[in-house]
């Protein structure tokens, strides 16, 4: 019996030192980034936060290595992103040629319905999806990314803020683009509460409409995976606080100046809303879409900005380049490089990145951080769905 | 998370194999066995450190592995087992705020325990319960991050996020029973229960503390020599 022990004594030795050997020996973390679906081609329509540089800049800080949410999401399937159009002016544009087969179609200043241009000018977002549509169809390998409705919601809610400067005319134009004169006409007639309901009313609309272009070019059109983004509470954007607080301001501050911006934000919010709610009753349900809750997130980023990382979320990170017509600061993302923000932090900021943790680079963008926590967001979604 | 995850199904596989070795034998005996394990953490996970979305969590999924050991028989009544197990490998996944993200990575554990056991009954009874305890090292090792973890944490795959768990020390409980079904061969069944804690690590920086304490259930044939 004890040679015996000895020797199942040492056997067990030798065993249990072999497997913890191989054990320190493979230690090492890796990573298998290969996605769940595979994905050979990304197609992007949309307004400024999606756009790869259709004027030869991206509407965040410049850096050739700062990507933006639809390029970081392109890059989770090993893909790059390039414009698709090239702005011949502020307002007209060809195909990019110095590129081809670009497959980003969103435009900065993009919109579901934008009011100054033909509806066939890619600023429509759905013009954007059509021009794709009429040149050929999608596939299971395709993934669609789509964002629309926050210029909307700001061009509505600039409208609403001027109808005591001309009697409604902006106002009652852009509701006039989906709504009916009558529609318009009880609104304006039942006071405070018909005029702003009408935003509502239109926002639903603008969804509605939204989710025809999203149907017939591109669920239509054969893709499978497709990610839609609803707006984001553009309240919370340094822009809309500075008109918030304008907004106090002329209703001679203090409480009753309080009460006038929570009132005016609790609107516009309400309009989102609207919008947000239609899209997804519209879209929620389908199995080939990925509804992406922006809104949420970006209420989220700005009330605990600790926990997803951000230092500060009211001041852009860009420098203010001059005032607008409409009395809100401007800002010029071209020479708003990630060289020019390191080298000069504002006072009492240390340090050279201080604007990467910066939630905004305007008053109405996100920095690059802001498109990196818009990226996770988008994966969380991608993931949920199997995607990635 | 991983890590967390691991270390406790080593644990438990520790567990089941010291179990495997119960067999009726006598003062000086010594009985090896062989058989198989599953390791159930029961995880509570805490938050994920910031930055990440407020109520990140992870579980450890549950993992079969072959398991062996040797029984030394001190006493009658008093036996020491040392459980030798293949490794465990480990689903970790997404929860609370994360849930149903589904698998942000696999992790091995090897769980190293060693268990002073009380048998009941005679040496020489066919059916012997018993009840043990001891320390459990829960080895960590190969975390292999997903596309998934890289996505939600801002990685790319050139740069992907990955995770570790830190390798920690714990408390293994065993109750089991051993059956003699001749002089010499012997099947056995426990069940043991680890307390352990884990700490997952992200490459990007965060942390997350877990509370793994899993339940393994072990089933093993031992011959005495």
């Amino acid at each position: 019996m004890k040679p015996f022990h000895t020797r199942i004594a040492a056997a067990s030795a030798a065993l249990l030192g072999s497997l913890l050997v191989a054990g320190c020996g493979g230690g090492g973390a890796t990573a298998d980034t290969t996605p769940q679906v595979n994905i050979t081609s990304v197609k992007v329509f949309g307004d400024s936060i999606q756009d790869s540089g259709t004027f030869g800049f991206k509407f965040t800080v410049q850096s050739p290595d700062n990507l933006i949410y639809a390029e970081r999401v392109a890059a989770s399937y090993g893909k790059t992103l390039c414009p698709y159009f090239a702005a011949t002016g502020a307002t007209t544009f060809a195909v990019n040629t110095a590129t081809a087969g670009c497959t980003n179609y969103a435009i900065g200043g993009g919109r579901i319905t934008h009011t100054s241009v033909a509806p066939t000018n890619p600023l429509n977002i759905g013009a954007q999806m059509a021009t794709f549509a009429a040149a050929g169809s999608f596939t299971a390998a395709d993934l669609v990314i789509i964002d629309g409705g926050g210029n909307d919601a700001a061009d509505l809610v600039g409208a609403y803020l001027n109808i005591p400067r001309d009697s409604a005319a902006a106002y009652r134009g852009l509701l006039g683009t989906l709504l009916t004169p009558t529609q318009i006409g009880t609104g304006l007639a039942g006071g405070a509460t018909g005029t702003a309901g009408l935003g509502a009313t239109y926002m639903t609309a603008l969804a509605d409409k939204f989710y025809a272009s999203i149907k017939a070019n591109v669920l239509d059109k054969g893709a499978t995976h497709v990610v839609v983004l609803n707006i984001p509470d553009i309240t919370f954007t340094p822009r809309f606080q500075m008109v918030l607080d304008s907004i106090a301001a002329a209703n001679g501050g203090g409480t009753a100046g309080a009460t006038a911006r929570a009132t005016a934000q609790a609107t516009f919010q309400g309009w989102m809303t609207a919008y947000n709610t239609q899209l997804a009753a519209k879209l929620g349900a389908d199995e080939r879409v990925a509804l992406v809750d922006f809104y949420k997130a970006f209420q989220d980023q700005v009330a605990t900005p600790a926990q997803f990382g951000i230092s500060n979320v009211t001041t852009p990170a860009c420098p203010i380049a001059g005032v607008g017509g409409d009395g809100l600061p401007t800002y010029n993302f071209p020479t708003c490089t990630a060289t020019a923000l390191s080298a000069a932090p504002p006072a009492g900021v240390t340090g050279a990145d201080w604007w990467k943790s910066y939630a905004f680079s305007d008053g109405f963008h996100p920095t690059p951080y802001g498109h990196q926590l818009t990226q996770q967001l988008i994966a969380k979604s991608l993931a949920t769905k199997g995607w990635l | 998370m991983t890590s967390k995850i691991l270390l406790g199904a080593a644990t438990s596989l520790a567990a089941l194999l010291a179990t495997g070795g119960a067999l009726a034998q006598s003062a000086g005996s010594t009985v090896v066995y062989g058989g198989a394990a599953q390791i159930s953490p029961q995880v509570e996970s805490g938050d994920l450190t910031a930055p990440s979305l407020a109520g990140t969590k992870v579980d450890v999924k549950k993992a079969t592995s072959f398991v062996g050991g040797i029984t030394y028989y001190w006493t009658d009544n008093i036996s020491i087992d040392l459980p030798i197990a293949a490794p465990f490998k480990h689903d970790v996944v997404g929860a609370g705020a994360i849930e149903g993200v589904g698998k942000l990575g696999t992790v091995k554990s090897l769980p190293i325990t060693l268990l002073a056991q009380y048998r009941f009954g005679e040496a020489s009874s066919a059916f012997r319960p018993f009840i043990g305890a001891g320390p459990t090292y829960a080895y960590f090792f190969k975390p292999r991050a997903t596309a998934v973890l890289s996505g939600i944490t801002g990685g790319t795959p050139n740069n992907p996020t990955t995770l570790s768990m830190k390798r920690r020390l714990g408390v293994t409980m065993e109750v089991g029973a051993a059956y003699n079904v001749t002089k010499d061969w012997s099947a056995s069944l426990a069940v043991t229960k680890t307390f352990i804690k884990t700490t997952g690590s992200l490459s990007t920086g965060q942390t997350i503390e877990t509370t793994l304490d899993p339940v393994s259930i072990k089933f093993g044939i031992g011959y005495r020599f």
